[in-house]
Parts: C-alpha cells; sequence; structure tokens
C-alpha cells in the first residue's frame, strides 16, 4: 500500500504558467523520498497533485495502480482519508485545543469519542507533546506547533505522508528533529514525500532525492546511485530561494 | 506492536454508525455556536419571524373571512317586486317556484294590501294614501337563501323571478356576501403573494446569516477537507444552521400571530357581534403551528443549501 507512480504528468495553471512538464516518477511502497528544487520549481504544485487538490492538465497518476486523476469528486474525499499532510504554516485551528486540532480526522470519519482520545493521546505521544493537549496552537512554540500538524497528519495512520516545507520555520537543530519523526513514520510503512529546499539538511538524510527545476525532474538520486538526468541541471540545482 | 496498533490495520471508515454520530456532534456544535452568537441569532428569528408572520396572519384572516361569508346572519336573498294591479295568483306562483329551490330557505310574500295595511302602521300617514284611489303598493316577495348559498345560485335564482310574468323589478341582495367573497379573495391572493415574497426573504434572511457563519469557519472547513471531509460532511452543520434559525424563525411568527389575535380579537367580536355573528377564530391550531415550523424550518434549510451551494462547492483549499 501506498504505490504511486505518475506518468508524464503536466501542470499548466489558466495563466499559462506551467509548474510541472512531464513529470515521470514512482515512489515504491513504504519509501521516504525528499523533492527539492529552487522556489517555483513546483514542489508545491506536485504534492497538491497528489492529494489531488488540483487535477494534472495532462498525464496519469497512480496510486496502488488506481488511476486518481479522474476519481469522481464524490470519492475524492476517500481517497484524501489515506493522505496525511504537514504544511509550512501548519493550518491549525487557532481557535481549538491541541487535541481537538488532531482529533479532526478522526471525527472526519466518525470514529467513537473514546477511541477519538486513544489516537489522538498516542499521535501526541508519538510528537512528544502528550502533556499540551489542552493548550490552543498560539500558546505553543513554533516547532510545537509543526508537531501538532504532524500528529494531526498521522493521526489516521495514512498509508502516505505528503509534507511541503515542514521545517521552514525551524532552526537547524528542530528542522533535524522533525525529519527524525518523518523517518520514523516511514519505518512503520507509510510512503514519506517531503518537499524541501533545505539542501545541507536533506542531503543528510541518506534518502532519495528527486529534484525538480522549471517543472521538470532534472535529479533522481537513488541513495547510493545518482541519476543525472540533465547535465545542466547541476548549475540550477542550486538554491535560488 | 500489537495488530490492533498497527498503523495500517485501518481504513478510513464511514459506516451507518459513524454518519450518526456526526450527526450528533453537528447538533451539539450548531446549537453551540448559535447560543455563543445569541444576539445575531435573535435578530435573524426576528427577521425570518415577521416575514413568515405576515404572509400566516393573511392566511388565517382569508380562512376567518370565508367562514363569516358563510355563518352571515343577515343573509342573502332577493326582493321581488310586481306590477301595480299582478293578480295575487302570480304572486303565490312564483313564491311557490321559489320555494321549490333548495337553495332557498323561505320565501315571504306581502300581497299590495298587506303592503299598504304595513305603510298605515309604520306610517300612520293613512290620509295621504287615502287620497288616491287605488292602492299605488305593489306585491312583493323576499327569498331567503340557505347558508352557504353562493352568488351564482342568487344570480341564478334572480333570473327565474325576472322571467315570471307579473313582475317589474328583481332586487338582489348580494352586496355582503359579494363583497365578502371579493376581500376574501383579494386577501386570499395577497397572502398567496406575500407568502412567496416572504417566503424568499425568509430564504436569504437564512442563507446570509448561514453565509456568514461558513465564513467565521472556513479555516476549519478548509482543513476538514483536506483530512477527507465530504461535501455533505461540511455543509451539514450549516443545514442545522438553517433549519435551526428557520423553525426559530417560525416561533416567533407565531408568537406575533397570537399577540396580533390577543390584540384584535376584543374589538373583532364586537364588530361581528355587531351583525349578528359570533366570531369565533379558526386556523390557529396544531396543523397550523406543525405546518409554520415545518415551512420555517425547511425554508431555513434551503437557504442554508444555497449558501453552501454558493461557499462551499469549490472551496480552494490551499
Ligand atoms: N494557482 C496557481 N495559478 C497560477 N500559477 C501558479 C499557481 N500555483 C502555482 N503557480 C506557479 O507554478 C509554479 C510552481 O509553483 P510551486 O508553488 O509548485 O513552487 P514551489 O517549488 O513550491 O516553490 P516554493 O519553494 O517557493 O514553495 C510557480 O511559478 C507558481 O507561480
Ligand atoms: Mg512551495
Amino acid at each position: 500500500m501506498g504505490h504511486i507512480e505518475m506518468h508524464g504528468v503536466t501542470k499548466r495553471f489558466s495563466s499559462g504558467q506551467e509548474a510541472l512538464k512531464e513529470v515521470d516518477v514512482s515512489f515504491e511502497a513504504g519509501s521516504m523520498c525528499f523533492l527539492t528544487g529552487h522556489s517555483g520549481a513546483g514542489k508545491s504544485t506536485f504534492l497538491k497533485l497528489l492529494l489531488r487538490l488540483d487535477t494534472p492538465t495532462r498525464g496519469q497518476i497512480l496510486v496502488n495502480g488506481k488511476n486518481v486523476t479522474n476519481l469522481k469528486k464524490s470519492r475524492l474525499p476517500f481517497y484524501r482519508r489515506n493522505i496525511g499532510a504537514v504544511f509550512q504554516d501548519h493550518h491549525l485551528l487557532a481557535g481549538r485545543s491541541v487535541f481537538d486540532n488532531v482529533a479532526v480526522p478522526l471525527r472526519v470519519i466518525g470514529m467513537r469519542e473514546r477511541d477519538v482520545g486513544r489516537r489522538v493521546r498516542a499521535a501526541l505521544s508519538r510528537v512528544s507533546l502528550l502533556e499540551k493537549e489542552r493548550l490552543l496552537p498560539a500558546h505553543l512554540s513554533t516547532g510545537e506547533q509543526q508537531r501538532v500538524g504532524i500528529a494531526r497528519a498521522v493521526v489516521n495512520r495514512p498509508k502516505i505522508l505528503l509534507a511541503d516545507e515542514p521545517t521552514g520555520n525551524l532552526d537547524p537543530e528542530l528542522s533535524r528533529d522533525i525529519m527524525a519523526l518523518f523517518e520514523q513514520f516511514n519505518q512503520v510503512g507509510t510512503t514519506v514525500i517531503v518537499a524541501s529546499h533545505d539542501r545541507e539538511l536533506i542531503e543528510g538524510m541518506g534518502k532519495r532525492i528527486i529534484e525538480l527545476s522549471g517543472g521538470r525532474v532534472v535529479r533522481d538520486r537513488l541513495l547510493e546511485s545518482e541519476v543525472l538526468l540533465d547535465e545542466s541541471a547541476d548549475l540550477m540545482g542550486s538554491d535560488v530561494a | 506492536m500489537s495488530r490492533k496498533d498497527d498503523p495500517f490495520a485501518q481504513e478510513g471508515r464511514s459506516g451507518l454508525v459513524g454518519w450518526g454520530r456526526d450527526h450528533g456532534r453537528v447538533v451539539r456544535e450548531a446549537m453551540h455556536h448559535i447560543s455563543a452568537r445569541l444576539a445575531t441569532s435573535l435578530i435573524v428569528w426576528l427577521l425570518v419571524g415577521i416575514a413568515l408572520a405576515l404572509p400566516a396572519g393573511l392566511y388565517l384572516l382569508q380562512l376567518n373571512l370565508a367562514d363569516v361569508g358563510s355563518d352571515w346572519d343577515g343573509r342573502p336573498g332577493l326582493s321581488v317586486y310586481f306590477k301595480v294591479d299582478t293578480p295575487e295568483a302570480e304572486l303565490r306562483a312564483l313564491a311557490q317556484q321559489l320555494r321549490a329551490e333548495p337553495q332557498v330557505q323561505e320565501v315571504e310574500e306581502t300581497s299590495s294590501t298587506q303592503a299598504l295595511a304595513a305603510f298605515h302602521a309604520h306610517t300612520g300617514l293613512s290620509d295621504a294614501l287615502e287620497l288616491l284611489e287605488e292602492n299605488p303598493l305593489p306585491a312583493s316577495l323576499r327569498a331567503m337563501l340557505v347558508s352557504g348559498a353562493t352568488v351564482p345560485d342568487l344570480e341564478r335564482l334572480a333570473a327565474i323571478a325576472g322571467k315570471a310574468s307579473g313582475v317589474q323589478e328583481v332586487v338582489v341582495e348580494k352586496t355582503w356576501l359579494e363583497r365578502v367573497s371579493d376581500i376574501t379573495t383579494v386577501v386570499s391572493r395577497l397572502s398567496g403573494v406575500l407568502a412567496v415574497l416572504f417566503g424568499v426573504g425568509a430564504l436569504l434572511v437564512t442563507a446570509t446569516s448561514v453565509r456568514l457563519a461558513i465564513e467565521a469557519r472556513l479555516e476549519e472547513l478548509k482543513v476538514q477537507t483536506l483530512v477527507g471531509a465530504t461535501e455533505r460532511q461540511l455543509r451539514r452543520p450549516f443545514l442545522y444552521f438553517g433549519a435551526i434559525y428557520g423553525a426559530g424563525g417560525a416561533l416567533v411568527a407565531l408568537m406575533l400571530l397570537s399577540m396580533t389575535l390577543l390584540v384584535v380579537e376584543t374589538p373583532l367580536s364586537r364588530l361581528a357581534g355587531s351583525y349578528g355573528a359570533t366570531l369565533e377564530f379558526t386556523g390557529f391550531d396544531p396543523a397550523f403551528l406543525l405546518v409554520m415550523l415545518c415551512t420555517g424550518a425547511g425554508l431555513g434549510v434551503a437557504g442554508a443549501l444555497v449558501a453552501a451551494r454558493q461557499r462551499l462547492h469549490d472551496l480552494e483549499v490551499l
């Protein structure tokens, strides 16, 4: 579960901007991968298409062999329930406690309140925030807020975990902690894809790195064996942002 | 790690039980939301209430006017005046014919002699008439219709009387009946038109307030979409808002109506009494209350659907 394939995926916005061009990649179920590239390279677009918040202009996205590009609108929510998502600006509900924030995905699927409590606490303990469940997000540090966002993303035990710049606002040490968390979730079988332009951080993780540039995959480094798709990519690969 | 705690053991589920639980939670949330904004909610209830009270009040009025029309003590009838010197036999013949009609309750005959006697008795002006050689007063008869007789009945009978021999003039006393029936028609049409206009008004009021409620919770709706809430789930709390706003508005309308009834009851029954009718205000019964509440709730839900359609259908999540 959690196998992803993209075939010739192109995304052109109505403005004419092509955010992704003929992207062909696949992710084994239970693998972990970083997505990098300059600002505007198409990382967020890539993740949005996977979450089906948007549809590709051309191409196919297969998840567990199922084409999700032509998924009916009514089926979309059920698809999304299998995916956890983390964002740089964590999208926490300001008026709700940490507990209630993490509980949102479980209440959406109509879980019994007793089980909700159990699951939320399990998720909070994974991100070491068990003792802060009653606080409002505003009363947490940035790193803690990000961890609440991660707890919310994993609380329903998704097959796929997507993160868009989850360490964007964090100092290097906190960033490493967060990445370690993702690694933990990956170790129990979740397919994890993290977009980040923090080169130093992701190089040190020893995972697959896919580099986008101008909407194209220009480098796909599978651990040791580096596959250079485009010679010129090395120059463009430096972090513009 | 036990099987139960295995992160991938469970699919996202959404059975009937989950559905019921979701509804329960949503009702609690809707109640909470409304009680937290009681001032706004009261204004919405009042607006919806006024919008519903007007057509409902007119409906009740029309219902009772129709009653008055059929209860009317000075029931409609017609008076037939004969030519002077018409033989009494003809008077009797027409009276006989009219009595045979089912809509006619009674026929009163007045021969010219009787008319003269009545004139004497009433006026004491006997001298004036004695100057005349002949009795100048015509024979006449008056037919009273049964209650429930309609204007067309009356017109049909008048036509019969008009064709009878020796008849000079037929006077139809339909004014009151006709007037009441005209008024009833006007009020009924008016309440129909107002029901549509004010119904749309009530719908827009709830739609607007539901829209505001949606705006206030947009962030939450986006997060819910992100984690896989269906559109039905997203709009569910707002449909409850709509229903509560609408039904609350109907309650306000009912209160307004009963207060109005209290205020107008005394003068209205005095008015009715002066025409010999006993006024019993009908229509304000449990069925009416139920219909009002359901209409209110229905309009509220419709308003909420409009708002949800506008705002939630293509929610930009990120
Ligand atoms: N909704 C949109 N409409 C039009 N153009 C868009 C839209 N979303 C993204 N783009 C464009 O698509 C390109 C890729 O954007 P994207 O957000 O995927 O980049 P990114 O790699 O995530 O950048 P960053 O590192 O700054 O977050 C950009 O040029 C952007 O302007
Ligand atoms: Mg981005």
